[in-house]
């Protein structure tokens, strides 16, 4: 019974795994970098699933005749060493008998393990809400975000040429004749006046999550446009954020927190509270479709 | 000053951080289970015996270089360790190379010198190796002195259901069969441990407020005492932790060092992963001893102004 619970177990979870991969939902939760080693595990759980089914059509009986007397880890000349038979013992977990506590474990485990791929089935789970962008906090910050040394290394050598850089980082182009950017390359730009020079007194167009902005904002006539940072997976990532101001008279629009936006503006880096920051002076807000990509890497 | 609190709860938030710790997750922890189920199958008892140093001070020190050429991360390291012991290395050699592994892996050091570019990179990677290096073999020189079943889960050298080889002979397909099956069952077998692990660092990572820490930063035992506790709740992996642990720019060093070597040996997914191989009891003290060495010598190096 445990053999074929094995087998069922591992050609789901193998399933799931393969089928988040081809359908693409993998990118919604993993770096780019690790999707191959997860959907090589899904390959993976399949084969150890037909090496669970083969041996419960071919080995049967290898079992029972196997179980007794079988104690042989102890043989062993090391102090301390770890398999002495005067305490190694059945456990209660240990399912030989299957009696009616190892039945209940085994459900209690089974049910634990399912859980996941539930999850999975009803769509739940798929991405964050302003509930974890406030528990994390909007880095707007270049220098708090990680691996932002070894980009900005990169971006400052890159910095002559930042068109191509902003439209080869943008997964939708842009459809206005405005220079498409990322979020965070208004966070480079703050930290780098040859990459800041780049962008001022120019039209850019970005696309960001709305989230509303309830501190520095007397006139209410401002946001912040983020995108999730990822490191390895969606649990490590972090909001990244740029501050967003409406033209003057225009009245903010209505949009969801976490609804995507695309804003058409141009970048300004003030000093405000001691500190450079980016605001873009927006032209246009509208609502959007979320891109392919939710992340920024 | 906090502008929300220090505890907002979303499901949905919840489900998202648990099912990317977990698709993450799988392929080194199934890794670690087909290399569990190999050296079950391929690994002669004897051999293990014959290469480790007979003296147990240098069979541990052995054990916690051993991550340098055979590389595991921390979360495919449990079922290794489990199998290892299970072949007949010495309880105190399989916990030196759990903990030393996932910090003295060459792929962590090379992220490390990576992340910390600009910051004293060297500095801070050669401490965390030497660091978390010399805590692995403490940890091992303790338990040594311990008897086996006061650190071990209980029953966890009971013969297994699926274990059927009894070493070195058979068909290839059937000895392939007898590693597979090894491996399933350590997979599924730690993966219970795993999920619960997932789920309580999913719950920590996206319901407390991150912020909450950033005032201890100011003093030094406070701010290595909350970047151990922040470690142990954001459970990343090792081979990525030094990426955000640079970025905590207002913190000192020497928090950045505890964060850096208590986390590979002791996070939320680990103290349950933990427990699919030793007693309870004794993952709680290897937890509040691994805090309290780590934290003590994290403090003295910044008193040294090695570290800060």
């Amino acid at each position: 019974m445990k053999r074929l619970r094995d087998s069922l177990m591992l050609a789901l979870w193998g399933g799931f795994v393969l089928w988040l991969s081809f359908t693409g939902q993998l990118s919604t939760y993993l770096h780019p970098s690790l999707q191959p080693y997860t959907t090589a595990a899904g390959v993976i759980l399949l084969v150890l699933a037909a090496f669970a089914v083969r041996a419960l059509l071919v080995t049967p009986r290898m079992h029972h005749e196997c179980c007794h007397g079988h104690h042989d880890h102890a043989d062993h000349p090391h102090d301390g060493q770890a398999g002495d038979p005067a305490h190694a013992g059945h456990d209660a977990g240990h399912l030989h008998g299957e009696d009616e506590s190892g039945w209940l474990v085994l459900l209690f485990k089974t049910l634990l393990l399912l859980l996941p791929l539930g999850i999975i089935l009803c769509g739940q789970g798929t991405k964050f809400t302003m509930t974890t962008v406030q528990n994390r906090g909007v880095v707007d910050d270049l220098l708090r975000l990680p691996s932002a040394k070894v980009s900005a290394a990169s971006a400052a050598a890159t910095a002559s040429s930042t068109a191509s850089v902003a439209a080869t980082s943008t997964p939708q182009g842009a459809s206005s004749g405005a220079m498409p950017v990322q979020i965070i390359d208004m966070l480079y730009a703050v930290q780098m006046p040859s990459y800041r020079e780049e962008f001022e007194g120019k039209e850019v167009e970005l696309i960001g999550q709305y989230v509303p902005l309830t501190t520095g904002n007397p006139k209410g006539d401002r946001f912040q446009a983020i995108r999730m940072f990822m490191t390895c997976c969606a649990a490590d990532a972090k909001p990244v954020g740029v501050t967003i101001q409406y033209p003057p008279g225009v009245p903010p629009l209505k949009v969801p927190e976490m609804g995507w936006v695309k804003i058409i503006g141009k970048p300004v880096f003030p000093m405000e509270g001691g500190r450079r920051t980016a605001i873009i002076e927006a032209t246009k807000v509208e609502e959007c479709a979320a891109p392919s990509e939710p992340f920024v890497y | 000053m906090l502008t929300t609190p220090w505890f907002q709860f979303s499901l949905p938030d919840f489900q998202y951080a648990f099912l990317s710790i977990l698709l993450e997750g799988i392929p080194f922890l199934l890794g670690g289970a087909i290399l569990s189920g190999l050296l079950e199958e391929f690994l002669p008892q004897s051999l293990m015996t014959r290469l480790l140093p007979k003296n147990p001070r240098t069979a541990v020190l052995v054990s916690g270089l051993l991550g340098v050429i055979f590389p595991v991360c921390e979360c495919g390291i449990v079922p290794v360790v489990r199998r290892l012991m299970r072949k007949g290395l010495p309880v105190s050699c399989g916990v030196t190379y759990m903990l030393s592994a996932p910090i003295v892996n060459p792929l962590v050091v090379l992220s490390t010198l990576a992340a910390f570019r600009g910051q004293g990179a060297w500095e801070m990677t050669i401490l965390r190796f030497g660091l978390g290096l010399f805590v692995a073999l403490l940890a091992g020189w303790v338990v040594s002195y311990f008897a086996p079943y006061s650190i071990l889960r209980p029953g966890l050298f009971a013969p297994e259901e699926d274990h059927h080889h009894h070493g070195g002979s058979g068909a290839p397909l059937d000895r392939l069969q007898n590693a597979a099956m090894v491996a399933t069952r350590d997979f599924l077998d730690v993966s219970v441990y795993f999920v619960i692990g997932a789920a309580a660092a999913s719950l920590f990572s996206t319901a407390v407020n991150q912020e909450i820490i950033l005032p201890l930063a100011a003093n030094p035992p406070l701010a290595i005492a909350s970047l151990m506790g922040l470690a142990t709740v954001l459970s990343v992996c090792s081979t990525t932790d030094a990426f955000i642990a640079a970025t905590l720019t207002t913190f000192p060093m020497a928090a950045k060092l505890a964060f850096l070597v208590f986390g590979p040996m002791l996070d939320l997914k680990l103290l349950f992963l933990y427990g699919a191989a030793f007693s309870k009891r004794f993952i709680i003290l290897l937890a509040l001893g691994l805090f309290v060495v780590i934290g003590l010598l994290c403090w003295r190096l910044a008193l040294l102004n090695l570290a800060w």
